[in-house]
């Protein structure tokens, strides 16, 4: 039995596929090697958002325009909505990374993926209590400019008070409004955190190493790539992990069945806290 | 009919018990993976209570996980739980109908997947997993919703099948002969 919307979902499929070659040729974007149903699910939600009636019509737009193209890899992507949006992470990395960083002359981190900024943020004021921001260096990238040009203004919707008990619970040693100053319904985060930042534009998808980091936090962006382009990009942060470095994934992210699972200890059974050992 | 190659199973946190009770009707020798959302909150141990009475494993898969036929894949706190043909994919979109996982997006993916190789089960009793089933539906598969009252004819052919936690058993089993009766011409 073939259902009504069958022929429907084929060409559907047909003006997908034609929207993702016309952005790759034309912007060097491959966005064909993204989760496939995430993929689509986001597509649709942005022509439901710009009221476009099909995939050919954003295809149109999108090819002329890199505002379009902007707006578009932007719905794709899904940035955590506030600081310390999983509190467990943080704590952990505080009881389990932070007391290894101490030992350290100096240490390079990496936040690959970093959207507009909230776990970069939150990281920095994380670092910046444990006495380590003197001699860290915190590099945060993403692939689209769009989301980094956010995340450099370092201003953020104003944290709720259940933001700040996730601080808490997090670990946080003071209260997370030290960190910044309310205008409005916005908070500006303190221009020492934000200055001592890194924002760079980098694409796991397609740019190599570029530096040799004894941290790298990579959490849930690799959810979006399918499995060919999440093992690729696995080998780009071994290469660019240091020995003995931590490499942080997301909650349910793990390494089995990439090509360097042998190399890494996990640190926490629930955190995915990793240590390339070898 | 097209065989089986999917069940996905959607239900609103009111229905967690008729969920487990469904969970025990499954076929032991069911031929195809089981991938459930039901809504929760952060910090509800799910898995095993569903799991007590149920025949097959349930299990929180990680990203990227292989399905494999009988096992029930439940969707973890705080992602929604997407089928991508042979494995799942978890994703960090934002929550729909103020849920995360939500129904409406694991019965899209299957429809997208699967199509009419599909069958869909949705436990009445929320407005998030309605949309998504009529996708499915309108693709091909087999869909059926539980409610507590009987309110339509339970399974002509073509219409979505109305059954109560009486009747799923009965749905169920039957999802498990059709593969063997149908693989041949």
């Amino acid at each position: 039995m073939t259902g009504p919307g069958a022929r429907g979902a084929e060409l559907e499929a047909l003006e997908v596929d034609l929207l993702l070659e016309g952005v790759a040729r034309q912007w060097g974007f491959d966005l064909r090697s993204r989760s496939r149903p995430q993929l689509l699910r986001r597509l649709r939600h942005h022509l439901r958002e710009e009221r476009l009636d099909s995939f050919s019509a954003l295809q149109a737009r999108v090819l002329h325009d890199a505002e379009a193209l902007d707006a578009l890899l932007r719905t794709l992507s899904c940035t955590p909505p506030a600081l310390f949006a999983e509190a467990a992470f943080f704590r952990d990395f505080r009881t389990r990374v932070v007391p290894v960083l101490r030992t350290w002359p100096s240490v390079r981190v990496w936040h690959a993926g970093c959207g507009t900024g909230e776990d970069t943020y939150a990281l920095a004021i994380l670092l910046h209590e444990e006495g380590l921001w003197g001699r860290c260096r915190l590099y945060a990238s993403d692939a689209s400019e769009g989301l980094l040009a956010d995340a450099r203004t370092g201003v953020l919707p104003l944290p709720t008070q259940e933001d700040a008990q996730r601080y808490l619970e997090a670990g946080g040693k003071g209260a997370l409004s030290d960190y910044y100053t309310r205008d409005g319904n916005w908070a500006l985060l303190q221009p020492r955190l934000r200055d001592g930042i890194f924002f760079t534009q980098h694409n796991l998808a397609t740019d190599g190493s570029f530096n040799e980091f004894h941290v790298i936090v990579c959490r849930d962006t690799l959810l979006t790539f399918n499995r060919a382009l999440h093992d690729h990009i696995h080998g780009r942060l071994f290469e660019s992990l240091a020995r003995f470095g931590f490499l942080c994934l997301g909650r349910k992210e793990s390494l089995a069945r990439t090509p360097h699972a042998g190399a890494y200890e996990m640190l926490e059974d629930r955190g995915r806290i990793f240590r390339r050992v070898a | 009919m097209n065989p089986l190659g999917l069940l996905v199973v959607g239900a609103p946190r009111c229905a967690a018990a008729d969920v487990e009770s469904a969970l025990a009707l499954l076929p032991p020798n069911l031929p195809v993976p089981v991938v459930l959302a039901l809504h929760r909150g952060p910090l509800d141990a799910l898995a095993a209570p569903l799991g007590r009475r149920c025949a097959l494993p349930v299990v929180e898969p990680d990203d990227k996980d292989p399905l494999l036929p009988g096992a029930v894949y439940l969707a973890p706190a705080g992602y929604h739980l997407l089928v991508d043909r042979g494995c799942v994919s978890l994703s960090v979109e934002p929550p729909e109908h103020g849920q995360r996982p939500g129904l409406d997006a694991l019965f899209e993916s299957a429809a997208d997947s699967h199509g009419p190789r599909a069958a869909g089960l949705l436990f009445a009793g929320h407005e998030d997993g309605v949309a998504g089933l009529q996708v499915l539906h309108a693709r091909g598969a087999r869909v059926a919703v539980v409610s507590a009252l009987q309110t339509g004819g339970a399974g002509e052919d073509g219409a979505m099948a109305q059954l109560t936690l009486g009747s799923v058993g009965g749905w169920l089993a039957r999802l498990a002969y059709v593969p063997r009766s149908k693989v041949l011409p």
